[in-house]
């Protein structure tokens, strides 16, 4: 009996090719190698209140890694590697860091691991040295000269906040007095030295002492009152958290305040421009763009694909869940990715050799120097420009890029006075 | 009915604490590496939340627990850190210091009760805790970022105690002998003042008990073993920070105490390590850290709904399944030979 399944020469030649030409066309540029992943941790926040500063973090990464592997994954000496992450959520406690270090580099086996900082950091700085891993941080001021495998390569908290108050000064003369409020904790009390030095740099009073409350505070009524007290031309909410900035802008307006606010972050502030309103949020300055945003097409800027990236996250998340670090720990990745590349290896020491080759970098707006020695003790911050933006018609605007480095070799002294003031220098904590 | 006399009772007593002594000597050998680590953290967890529960034993609940552990942990890192004392020591320091503060809180505490004592312990704890953030006083404290580079516990011979598994033996070791004192201390006469302070402060006064002196001594020696359990933390971490003091501390402190029971001595233990395993082993093994939060405040409202008088009640009942089995076990094997 003759099979009815019967193939021609012709039939399966043709077959083949297609198939053949499929299976290319959907292939990415790189084949990964059998087991080519490699996994990267991410040890931040993702519950609690400084969660805003983690899981937006974890969301940018998901893309970052995405998009990367679509496209043939991380090249590394002569194979091509796809990226994992692995999140652990550290709580913002440095015990729960450290386990949580164990965790990614003893059994996850990552060969980088990327943090918040702050708080946590100094448990997990224990595991990085031993295990001689890599680790970064979002706070320069984590930065001692002890922690040689701690790298700040993309924001440089506080000190970029020089550059709003820099470029208030330029544009709005007429504002000749701030007032200043920030949680008592590790990241308010750099970020009101950063600001303090802007304001003088700048020629703007600060009125009384700045305020810091603790970060149990719910009703923040009565503090806003103490600060419009003194009729400040300019309301400051230095580096507070997501948590505390939307319930004092929203004093802010409840109790009638009419001038310029400023602030490091503004995060979720589309919520904030429903809660009081377009012309009440108008001109409020911080340091974090929206990556749709026009101006990070420049040419300096080196994100990748900002625009679509933006447009990414939106989709996935929701327009309002856009933060500060939706983009920073992708952008950190950008970094190491083009440094392992070079450097052929994934072996940490190596990777922060490459990263710091010729003392420069490319960080996410554009070519920076490693920098940090008088501030930190280590040269182990990426140092160039960054944004300016204002609120303009409810929606986040680059009003301009600005140079930290600049800034710094007019008013270094300043920074390091105040810096001292408040025992913010990396000699004098803890 | 056939009774256990006292003799067969010891020695299933004995039995069940060799092998529960076996258990956690080989424990640690059969976690990974991160688990290792949080039993490190649950052992030290253990002498704190058993700690709290010497002073609930007068009927007293305290919101300032969790800054007595940090007074505990800043005095020993200060001392071994600042004068170079040897680490052992400065532990004893550190416990000695939370016992000494205790003792001067209990003046002004102690001349209120209930509510009143739980609002006035946490504003006194605030006062302790924001001390430690004050401006003025970064020079010794650290201010918000608190104390870091620590000194770890001395190497021992060859043992080194960065390593988990060794700092868990060390733990295990404190914590044993201190449990044991909790306990003879609550079998004592004087626990039974405790608790006749609990349930009848005014009788107990009638017949010449000084309450005040109780209540002082119960939060003293309470202190003194959390002060113990903030400086094992301290050289363990090797960082400390006021908000790890933070009230937010205190409530797992009062979860771990209310789930588990505070009725035995064991109830606020079987809380500490359920709760712990529940929230640092499962509930990130299931991957769900975003969602853990709600997950974890669930399983709490379960247990308080489903067992108001904590796990510790099904303790008994627990046993009576399990007698009731031995019964049956017996009584089948023995029903023949009733009936020859």
């Amino acid at each position: 009996m003759t099979s009815k399944f019967t193939i021609s020469r012709r039939d399966f030649l043709a077959t083949t090719a297609a198939v053949t030409a499929m299976a290319g066309v959907s292939m990415p540029k790189f084949a990964f190698g059998k087991d080519n992943v490699v996994k990267i941790g991410f040890l931040a926040p993702l519950t609690g209140e400084v969660s805003a500063w983690g899981k937006p973090g974890l969301d940018g990464c998901k893309i970052w890694a995405d998009w990367v592997n679509a496209d043939g994954g991380v090249k590394i000496g002569d194979e091509a590697y796809k990226v994992e992450f692995v999140a652990y959520d550290d709580e913002y406690d440095p015990s729960k860091a450290r386990t949580g270090a164990v965790k990614l580099v003893k059994e996850d086996d990552v060969k980088f691991v990327m943090m918040l900082g702050g708080d946590p950091w100094p448990g997990a700085a224990p595991i990085a040295e031993k295990e001689n891993m890599l680790f970064s941080t979002l706070l320069p001021s984590d930065l001692s000269p002890e922690t040689e495998l701690l790298v700040a390569p993309c924001e440089v908290h506080p000190i970029y906040n020089v550059t709003g108050v820099e470029w208030l000064a330029e544009n709005k003369p007429e504002l000749k007095t701030a007032v200043v409020c920030a949680q008592d904790d590790s990241l308010g009390k750099p970020s009101v030295a950063t600001y303090l030095a802007a304001f003088e740099a700048a020629g703007i009073e600060v009125l009384d002492e700045p305020i810091f409350f603790d970060p149990a505070t719910t009703d923040f009524a009565p503090l806003m009152s103490k600060m419009l007290a003194l009729k400040p031309d300019i309301i400051c909410l230095d580096t507070c958290y997501a948590d505390y900035v939307h319930p004092l802008v929203e004093q802010a307006f409840q109790q009638g305040f009419k001038g310029q606010m400023i602030s490091c972050t503004a995060d979720f502030y589309e919520k904030l421009v429903e809660k009081t309103s377009k012309e009440f949020m108008e001109g409020f300055i911080f340091q974090f763009p929206d990556f749709d945003d026009p101006a990070m097409n420049a040419e300096h800027v080196n994100f990748n694909k900002p625009n679509d990236f933006y447009a990414e996250y939106v989709k996935r998340y929701g327009k309002g869940e856009w933060s500060a670090v939706s983009w920073e720990y992708a952008s950190i990745m950008d970094l190491w990715a083009d440094a392992a590349g070079r450097a052929g290896t994934t072996e940490p020491v190596k990777v922060l050799e490459a990263m710091k080759v010729g003392g420069t970098g490319r960080q996410a707006f554009g070519e920076a120097k490693w920098w940090g020695k008088e501030l930190f003790g280590i040269d182990n911050a990426l140092v160039g420009e960054w944004p300016v933006v204002a609120i303009k018609d409810g929606k986040a605007k680059i009003q301009d890029f600005k140079s930290i480095p600049a800034w710094w070799e007019k008013h270094s002294d300043l920074m390091i006075k105040h810096m001292k003031a408040l025992n913010q220098m990396y000699y004098q904590r803890g | 009915m056939h009774k256990p006399d006292s003799h067969s009772v010891n020695l299933a007593a004995a039995f069940g604490f060799v092998l529960l002594a076996g258990v956690l000597v080989v424990l640690p050998h059969l976690l990974s590496f991160s688990q290792q680590e949080v039993l490190v953290l649950l052992v030290i967890n253990v002498l704190l939340v058993c700690s709290y529960r010497l002073l609930t034993l007068t009927g007293e609940w305290s919101l300032a627990h969790a800054v007595i552990m940090g007074v505990g942990a800043y005095t020993s890192a200060l001392v071994a850190k600042k004068l170079s004392v040897p680490v052992p020591l400065a532990m004893l320091a550190g416990a000695s210091m939370a016992g000494f503060i205790a003792f001067l809180l209990s003046f002004p505490l102690f001349r209120m009760k209930g509510f009143y004592f739980l609002i006035a312990s946490f504003a006194a704890g605030e006062v302790i805790r924001l001390s430690w953030k004050w401006s003025d006083l970064t020079f010794l404290f650290g201010g918000p970022k608190g104390i870091k580079r620590i000194p770890a516990f001395p190497d021992f011979l060859t043992i080194d105690f960065y390593e988990p598994v060794n700092y868990y033996y060390l733990c295990l070791v404190v914590v044993a002998i201190s449990l044991l004192i909790l306990y003879r201390i609550e079998k004592s006469r004087i626990g039974l003042t405790f608790h006749a302070i609990h349930w009848q402060d005014k009788l107990a006064e009638s017949v010449g008990v000084n309450t005040f002196r109780y209540r002082t001594l119960a939060f003293v020696f309470s202190a003194f073993f959390a002060g113990l359990a903030g400086a094992l933390y301290a050289h363990y971490v090797g960082a400390i920070a006021p908000n790890r003091f933070s009230v937010e501390e205190m409530v797992y402190i009062l979860i771990w105490a209310i789930v588990g029971g505070t009725a035995t001595f064991y109830g606020p233990i079987i809380g500490v390590v359920v709760l712990t395993i529940v929230n640092e082993i499962v509930l990130r093994s299931l991957g769900v850290e975003e969602m853990r939060p709600m997950f974890y405040g669930a399983l709490l409202i379960i247990a308080i709904l489903f067992l108001p008088n904590g796990l510790e009640s099904l303790v008994p009942k627990i046993k009576r399944l399990f007698r009731g089995r031995d019964k049956e076990g017996n009584g089948s094997l023995a029903s023949p030979q009733v009936a020859e």
